[in-house]
């Protein structure tokens, strides 16, 4: 047996949670945050902040904020001030407010009990510890979308006043407030709004030569000396340009092409590594976001894979997704959900960009909705499906 | 109250062997550890308290529970503990 050789140096630096110490082409972003925030370092108990950045999927968004909270931090440590940056993926935590509380209070309390007590509770709980450990919180708060689809004006509103309820006493918490599009804040009320959308920072998508600098970067920390050639690089970059320049996207599709170029035992990642790679990949269907799917979501989401798997429709009606569900349901020996339920979840689906719905063409008989699979082979999301649910089930 | 008061209790030692493990508490969790009713941890833990063994914070409705660490009885009892879980394993 041959041993075993690897183009990669260090696979972790592609990993999608890895935050590089330097972010190309966010400088002038990254400056911009420490101007908004500086008054941390110099009188922090006097004001906080609040922040909203927006970006499509892959432009930095997460990025730019960890290694922003990182530096702040690390300065603010150094004055002698006791800062903490704190990020949570609202989806991760169903949208919900109090588990998202919880899990802030958790980080000073380890063991800090989960019930007992409302949401609001919970938010006078988190001042009070930060006020018994004179600390700082940068709270950022990702893929808020979530939180605002789930808890609405009520929960923005108490996030962004909660200084106002405790007059003359040291400011504690700042947001970041991370999503993709403004959109989803005109569903707030008028004064929640107004909370919000003081200061954005708008993040635009990578141009080719932008995404270059960036792989290039990616390569030279993941990979071996002169294993990535510059047409490779040239090739994965011109991809995630045509996926609305994320950056994302094409770190995935270098580390996937690592990966071929390795099963083939080849020295170097050739172009046609990349091109295999982008057609086992597709970046809407981003495996974190599956992943994140309540158990439910995933079984009706592999019903209708599997609806399109066994036939050559482009379209399928919302009840004949139900009766894939059914199946699918009966096969795991779970009850299946009522119809309600699935409707919301396939608005949750659809806003996620793994389904497309719309209402059929008028015309004909009532109205239902139907289903496609636009950008995604069935066969492709039943495999991750089945894999997820299956690490679930053990 | 004597030693052998404060120590003649099961439930009083594994209090502070809990709270030893895990840093801090609230009580219903102490009592779901110990298998016993809140009520009767709730005794026990004023116990240690009255003799500076353990403190609490009180946040909202909920009472974190944890060791005094700067009781010298808390700093004895957690070396005779040590020592002896030490000793149990060789």
């Amino acid at each position: 047996m041959t041993p075993y050789r690897s183009v990669f140096k260090d696979e972790t630096k592609l990993d999608i949670n890895y935050v590089p110490y330097r972010l190309p082409h966010r400088d002038r972003e990254l400056r911009l945050l420490m101007e908004f925030f500086s008054f941390l370092l110099r009188t922090p108990e006097k004001m906080t902040q609040r922040i909203m950045i927006t970006g499509d999927v892959g432009t930095g968004k997460t990025a730019l904020s960890q290694r922003f909270g990182a530096e702040i931090t690390r300065e603010a440590n150094k004055r002698g001030t006791n800062l903490r940056s704190i990020h949570v993926n609202c989806r991760e935590y169903r949208g919900s407010l109090f588990l998202i509380l919880h899990h802030v209070v958790s980080i000073f309390h380890p063991n800090f009990p989960r019930r007992g007590y409302s949401a609001e509770e919970l938010l006078g709980i988190l001042l009070q510890v930060l006020d018994d450990q004179k600390a700082h919180v940068i709270l950022t708060l990702d893929e808020f979308e979530s939180l605002v689809e789930r808890e609405g004006s009520e929960a923005v509103y108490k996030l962004t006043r909660l200084q106002e309820m405790r007059l003359n006493k040291p400011q504690r918490i700042s947001l970041i407030c991370i999503l993709r599009s403004l959109k989803v804040i005109e569903k707030l009320d008028a004064s929640a709004r107004s909370t919000l959308q003081s200061n954005i920072i708008h993040l635009k998508g990578y141009s080719k030569q932008q995404l270059m600098d960036i792989l290039n970067d990616r390569v030279s920390l993941a990979f071996k000396s002169l294993t990535v050639p510059e047409d490779t690089a040239s090739l994965t970059a011109e991809l995630a340009f045509s996926e609305n320049g994320n950056a994302r996207f094409g770190i995935e599709l270098l580390w996937r092409a690592g990966k071929y170029a390795d099963a083939e035992d080849l020295d170097t990642v050739v172009p046609e590594c990349v091109r295999k790679a982008a057609s086992s990949i597709y970046a809407v269907m981003r495996k974190s976001d599956l992943a994140l799917l309540r158990l439910h979501e995933k079984l009706f989401l592999l019903g209708v894979a599997r609806l399109f798997k066994e036939s050559d429709k482009a379209y399928a009606s919302l009840t004949e997704a139900e009766q894939a569900y059914a199946v699918i349901c009966e096969g795991f020996d779970v009850q299946p959900y009522s119809h309600t339920q699935l409707w919301k979840y396939l608005r949750a689906l659809s806003a996620l960009g793994i389904v497309k719905t719309e209402v059929s063409a008028a015309g004909s008989r009532g109205r239902s909705t139907l289903i496609s699979l636009p950008r995604i082979p069935a066969y492709e999301l039943e495999k991750e499906l089945s894999v997820l649910l299956q690490k679930e089930e053990s | 109250m004597k030693i052998e008061d404060v120590f003649s209790s099961r439930l009083r030692m594994k209090i502070l062997k809990i709270l030893m493990q895990v840093g801090e508490l609230n009580v219903s969790e102490i009592a779901r550890r110990l298998r016993v009713n809140y009520k009767t941890t709730d005794k026990h833990l004023s116990v240690l308290e009255d003799e500076s063994m353990v403190k609490h914070k009180v946040f909202g409705r909920i009472r974190l529970y944890m060791l005094n660490e700067s009781s010298p009885k808390t700093k004895a009892v957690q070396s005779l503990i040590k020592a002896w879980e030490h000793a149990n394993k060789q």
